[in-house]
């Protein structure tokens, strides 16, 4: 296993920026997972770690080495394709046992080794059948079976678990999650799947237009977004956001005033104070908001239930407010008719302040 | 409620059928099957019909078949003109060379032309784009039209009455570099990727995944390059001077003797000259269909 760096690296395809002077460091063992929306150029960033593409700007290193201009094979990397990319002509084993086959290994070696990887994966009734005959888990583990043989410093997943049902990927990730345990080699995995990458990682890179737009475990980008967009982006359902003024500071408080004339504080993270204007946008997650009584003290914000989502360990409820409409979760016992008038209580611990600039004050 | 809708079915086919306007349909439809038919059974007896008149001459004596008149069936069989080419011709050797050379041709022409084409669809290198013009471009003259400056090259090099020279000019073949080009742009170029991590050389590419991957088409475009190049007559005939250097094809203008043309001795040995070819496309028919598909420009 070894770590992978990129310094200053950026991407260009004739006058577009893909990538934009990004610095990564991932350390050697650790799980990685790059996640952002279509387009943000994750994808393009994990293939230029593998060498598949070149690198416009800066440098990259994999175990301390420089391998900005190495090329793919020899940079001891293996990666998993979202489409599998297995070769179709060639049988479970003949997949396998390509990269050794090309390197010229005795074919006595290559069925051993490939034997004692279909033992870890399971693939050992499947060894004689063509890619075209299996089903997407099975494919999926020839995959990760062609790549674990290479014995490589660093694994790389694209997508890998896109082309699978529900079912399947909560298996595949449960699988993944234990072969990254046994095998403690560092692994980088590209996803637009915010569950995924909570679940598999214990390293998240939040990417937004071919930038780092927060880097951290997967609580802290929770609980803790450095901006707007990762905190919409990460958690399901997404977070409330709520327009808003401030209208007081003071010191790691502020004041701040919702439509509807009501107003709550709420604790600061950074200097405490809204960088240029006054309009601000308070995200509080659905869990973080409760349903109480409208006339209650403890309400911050009135409306009205529209929709209730009853999902048997949890209920979501729509709500209509002055400030927009919002999601409140409650437990599955929760029992409450579209249309009630309801009472929402935020969380001030949990409420997170974003400025105009949408980063969180 | 399965049961009902079967049984609305069940009527509703029963009522679209016993509709008389849908019986004149269907008796139209017929009409014009049939007359589909008819018409594709007689070009069909109009185009065999010379290889059957072929094989029948090849089967009469000599003079029955200079005889006035069309005699459908001989009245007289005889081996003869069978017996004089297989005896007393070097038809052995013509065969040797026709095998040796369609081989060749076919060996050369797949292996350069599924080069190019891999090079042309997946390397980046200067002056691509003006290389595959160039193919494209030198697909639009005709083969016949450079027949003298081949004849005159082949000369220059000293290659008149050899295999090189016979093999040689059939090497040009847009065609199938085309063919190649289109179906290896056709590859998911993540394989490509998951072969260059795996440490595939661009050889190791193109041997041992791209050509594999489209072994159909390799099979499809081997056996129409032998078929076309066994055919070849008019360069061969040029290039060739010495009876033992004949392809079966030339060799088939040998056969007359001091008194003439032989006709059942020349259809004799143009049956023996196209017997392994048509024995290649019964074996292989369907592939050959399919390549034929693909040299007009239609993806099987």
């Amino acid at each position: 296993m070894a770590s992978v760096e990129l310094k200053n690296i950026s991407k260009r395809y004739g006058s577009v920026q893909v990538i934009s002077n990004l610095d990564l460091f991932v350390e050697e063992g650790s799980f990685c997972a790059l996640l952002g929306p279509s387009g943000c150029g994750k994808s393009t960033l994990l293939r230029m770690i593998a060498g598949l593409e070149a690198i416009t700007e800066g440098q990259a290193f994999i175990g301390g080495n420089e391998v900005t201009n190495t090329p793919p094979a020899k940079r001891r990397v293996a990666m998993v394709f979202q489409s599998y990319a297995l070769y179709p002509h060639l049988t479970v084993r003949g997949n396998i046992c390509f990269s050794m086959s090309l390197a010229g290994m005795p074919k006595a070696a290559q069925n051993e080794r490939a034997d004692q990887v279909a033992k870890m994966l399971q693939l050992e009734p499947l060894m004689e059948r063509r890619p075209a005959q299996l089903s997407g888990g099975q494919r999926q583990r020839v995959a990760i079976g062609r790549a674990l043989v290479r014995d490589p410093e660093v694994f790389l997943f694209d997508e890998p678990l896109s082309n699978l049902d529900a079912l399947l990927r909560v298996q595949m990730r449960l699988e993944l999650a234990k072969l990254h345990q046994d095998l403690k080699t560092t692994m980088i995995y590209v996803t637009h799947d915010q569950v995924e990458a909570m679940t598999l990682a214990d390293k998240i890179v939040v990417l937004d237009k071919g930038r780092i737009s927060q880097a951290g475990t997967p609580l802290e980008l929770y609980n803790f977004p450095a901006n707007r967009f990762v905190a919409s982006f990460i958690g399901s359902p997404a977070m409330n956001f709520l327009p808003a003024t401030a209208e007081s500071v003071n010191g790691e408080t502020m004041k701040v005033n919702f439509a509807g004339d009501t107003s709550m504080t709420l604790q600061t993270r950074n200097s405490g104070s809204p960088a240029g204007s006054n309009k601000l946008e308070v995200g509080i997650r659905p869990e973080h908001v409760h349903l109480v009584d409208p006339d209650s003290s403890q309400t911050t914000i009135k409306g009205k239930t529209t929709i209730v989502e009853q999902l048997g360990n949890t209920t979501f409820v729509y709500v209509d407010t002055p400030s927009g409409p919002m999601i409140v979760e409650g437990d599955g016992s929760l029992q409450i008719a579209p249309g009630t008038n309801v009472g929402l209580q935020f969380e001030p611990k949990r409420a997170h302040v974003f400025g105009a600039d949408g980063m969180v004050i | 409620m399965s049961a009902l809708t079967l049984d609305d079915r069940a009527a509703g086919a029963h009522v679209a059928v016993a509709d008389p306007s849908n019986w004149n349909r269907i008796k139209q439809l017929d009409r014009i099957g049939l007359f589909i038919t008819v018409m594709t059974v007689v070009v069909a007896v109009f185009w065999a019909f010379p290889i059957y008149w072929a094989l029948v001459t090849s089967f009469k004596p000599e003079q029955d078949v200079v005889r006035p008149g069309i005699e459908l069936w001989p009245e007289r069989f005889t081996f003869e003109a069978y017996t004089f080419t297989l005896f007393q011709t070097k038809i052995g050797i013509w065969y040797l060379n026709s095998i040796v050379t369609s081989l060749v041709v076919t060996f050369l022409v797949i292996t350069m032309s599924a080069a190019a084409g891999y090079a042309i669809s997946q390397l980046e290198f200067p002056g691509r784009k003006l290389l595959w013009w160039l193919i494209l471009a030198s697909f639009m003259i005709p083969i016949p039209a450079l027949i003298v400056n081949h004849f005159v090259l082949m000369s220059q090099f000293k290659l008149i009455n050899t295999w090189a020279g016979v093999i040689l000019p059939q090497l040009i073949a847009p065609v199938t570099v085309m063919i190649y080009k289109q179906f290896f742009d056709s590859v998911p170029k993540d394989f490509r990727e998951a072969a260059v991590i795996d440490g595939a050389t661009e050889l190791q590419l193109l041997f041992r995944l791209y050509l594999p991957m489209n072994w159909g088409i390799t099979t499809a475009l081997s056996i129409i390059a032998f078929i076309g190049a066994w055919n070849q007559f008019l360069w061969p005939f040029l290039v060739t001077t010495s009876e033992n250097m004949f392809n079966v094809t030339v060799g088939i203008t040998q056969v007359t003797d001091a008194f003439g043309v032989k006709y059942a001795r020349q259809l004799a040995t143009a049956i023996l000259a196209g017997l392994p070819v048509a024995l290649i496309y019964l074996i292989f028919q369907r592939k050959v269909t399919q390549a034929i598909m693909l040299t007009a420009g239609i993806k099987g």
